[in-house]
């Protein structure tokens, strides 16, 4: 969920440096250092969380939660495993209110923003052990004890470092946690594809989604206010993950452009062509497949989408 | 205990005609028996019940007050604009705390809040002030998404006190979590509501160039002289810095009646700024913002057709 937690997909957008061993400037990893000042935010975040947005909350004990957190603060950056935080995980974990999941690649700020402070969507990020978490950075020096300020590793350093077991350990409770519509946002401008097919979504998300508590999955491809249309649904990587959750035995199904989500892009560009509302409405319409999709009968659907939008007109 | 028996004394007679003995004992009880009033009155003390705090008719400080504030003034220095990373949250966190603590919630004054304004300083660029007045969530909803201008809130000082709930009490050195007093019921000037004012006063006086406000078209008083917007935001602009003041009257989706800008409480405002020579422009259902709206409302009409 943070920043630097999806080291996967992010990693490209470092500036890669001619040392391939070191980070920035000298410094033995490649990811930002600890956060500094990192346990008043995470206690201030857990107070916050727990007392101003969710009432039914307030039995969280947050210093009992940092207590469970900060073991890895002694270990090996390069030896913390997801199970490392499983007590902190079992101490900050609450329900998910039903409907509400909602996952991500690509998106931070558009989920965030959608999400509208837990009112509308739950996404991990508004999730007490997401929440906590977002944006943060922290690992123990490689060789002392005591935190390093000046860089932690990513996944290219070295697999179980302290920030990707975290958000790999938040990311597999969300999901068992997660029932009723399960909401995905992709992004159809990403150049690699809208869903990257070795992400924490893919991986860490999707094997633990409860199959008997979930109802559907429903899928919005969403596509950045002029920038190009790389992927739609039933393209490239979202058709694989279309086939991938059938082959599971999920109903799903896949919007582009979900309207609500794209009206909110529109607000920073809202004399675009593309946010002309007219159009906005209309071209999502069109492209909406029915809720057969699951059946992937190729020659099946353009016929109904057609007699979908004569219908509507 | 002086022992009055090893005292020089010349040529004196003891006091008493009692022995040695007997002497030493009477000194020993006495001593005990000032011991023992002393450990009754201390007792006495100790076991009174803690001063009770004051009751108010309001809400009591938020729970977890210190490590909120301190929570949020780290992410706001560190991630949110780390620009201000030289910002000492523990001075910032005591200096707040101080303003308010073992005072009179209901004397609260601007001065109290003096060393915590000044450790909070803050420059917000020209033409990016955003101010507002009965449209709380669409205002910070729209600072979120487009991330350029700033409402108070979106300030160091204000992100750190959004939402929260804080007093003190004469009689002791704690927050008072009970209650605290409203502002309508108990006192007007209390700890949070004087905070508001002095913290608006300063942003009003700190804006320049160009400033927004978003105001709500749908309700009565779209323009409220008694809003904090009214009665500090605008009189503290300084027509020597800000030369427009741009208002967008947002009206509810649901239901667009007439033009806003019109509205008679809207041609006050334009009075009241020309008279402090400051331009004034007003727009309707600021586009933008529109879309925001149109958020929940997808399929409304007005969502639908070009505007």
């Amino acid at each position: 969920m943070a920043a630097l937690g999806r080291a996967s997909s992010l990693l490209s957008l470092l500036p890669l440096l001619l040392v391939p061993a070191a980070g920035a400037g000298g410094a033995r990893w490649r990811g930002e250092g600890t956060s500094p000042h990192l346990r008043s935010i995470f206690l201030g975040r857990c107070a916050e969380y727990s007392s101003l947005l969710s009432p039914e909350l307030r039995d969280k004990n947050c210093t009992a939660i940092w207590e469970a957190f900060k073991v890895v603060l002694d270990k090996d950056p390069c030896s913390v495993f997801p199970l490392d935080y499983d007590l902190f995980i079992s101490l900050s974990r609450h329900s998910i209110p039903r409907d509400k999941s909602l996952f991500w690649e690509n998106n931070h700020l558009l989920v965030t923003s959608y999400a509208e402070n837990a009112r509308r969507f739950m996404p991990l990020c508004d999730v007490l052990y997401g929440r906590i978490g977002d944006f943060l950075s922290w690992c123990r020096q490689e060789n002392a004890s005591g935190l390093d300020y000046q860089s932690c590793p990513t996944s290219e350093d070295c697999e179980n470092n302290p920030v990707d077991s975290y958000w790999k350990m938040a990311s597999m409770q969300y999901s068992r946690d997660s029932t009723g519509v399960i909401h995905v946002m992709l992004n159809g401008s990403e150049p690699k594809g809208a869903y990257p097919v070795k992400g924490f979504f893919a991986d860490f998300e999707i094997p633990y989604l409860q199959k008997d508590k979930i109802t559907r999955i429903e899928i919005w491809v969403m596509h950045e206010i002029g920038r190009p249309k790389v992927e739609s649904c039933g393209e490239g990587s979202v058709k694989i993950l279309e086939e991938r959750l059938e082959k599971m035995g999920f109903q799903y199904r896949c919007i582009n452009d979900h309207l609500p989500v794209k009206l909110l892009m529109c607000v920073d560009h809202s004399t675009h062509p593309d946010c002309a509302l007219n159009s906005a409405v209309t071209s999502t319409r069109r492209e909406a497949p029915p809720l057969c999709a699951e059946h992937g009968a190729s020659l099946f659907i353009p016929f109904l989408v057609v007699l979908a939008s004569v219908i509507q007109l | 205990m002086a022992d009055h028996r090893f005292r020089p004394v010349s040529g004196e007679k003891p006091c008493c005609d009692i022995s040695k003995k007997a002497q030493i004992c009477l000194c020993v009880v006495f001593g005990l028996l000032v011991v023992v009033i002393i450990a009754v009155v201390v007792g006495i003390v100790m076991s009174r019940p803690p001063p009770q705090h004051q009751e108010w008719k309001g809400a009591g400080t938020t729970a977890h007050f210190y490590e909120i504030i301190l929570g949020r003034c780290y992410t706001y220095t560190q991630i949110v604009r780390p620009e201000l990373g030289h910002k000492d949250c523990q001075k910032i966190g005591k200096a707040f705390t101080n303003a308010f603590l073992s005072k009179d919630p209901c004397s609260s004054t601007e001065q109290d809040y003096q060393p915590l304004m000044e450790l909070t300083n803050q420059t917000v660029p020209c033409d990016k002030t955003l101010l507002w007045s009965k449209t709380n969530e669409l205002v910070h909803e729209y600072a979120w998404v487009q991330q350029e201008l700033f409402t108070l809130e979106n300030t160091l000082l204000g992100y750190m006190a959004d939402g929260l709930r804080w007093c003190g009490d004469p009689g002791s050195p704690e927050m008072n979590y009970q209650s605290c007093p409203d502002r309508r019921t108990d006192c007007s000037n209390n700890s949070v509501s004087v905070f508001w004012n002095a913290v608006s006063k300063r942003f009003a006086e700190d804006a320049c160039g160009v400033v927004h406000v978003l105001l709500n078209g749908s309700v009565h008083n779209t323009f409220d002289e008694r809003s904090t917007f009214a009665r500090v935001e605008v009189f503290n602009l300084h027509p020597e810095k800000v030369h427009t003041l741009q208002a967008w009257v947002m009206q509810d989706i649901r239901n667009i009646s007439s033009d806003s800008c019109s509205d008679a409480s809207i041609k006050n405002l334009k009075l009241i700024l020309s008279k402090r020579n400051i331009t004034f422009t007003c727009e309707n259902n600021y586009r933008p913002i529109r879309f925001l709206q149109c958020v929940k409302y997808p399929e409304h009409s007005s969502c639908r057709s070009k505007i």
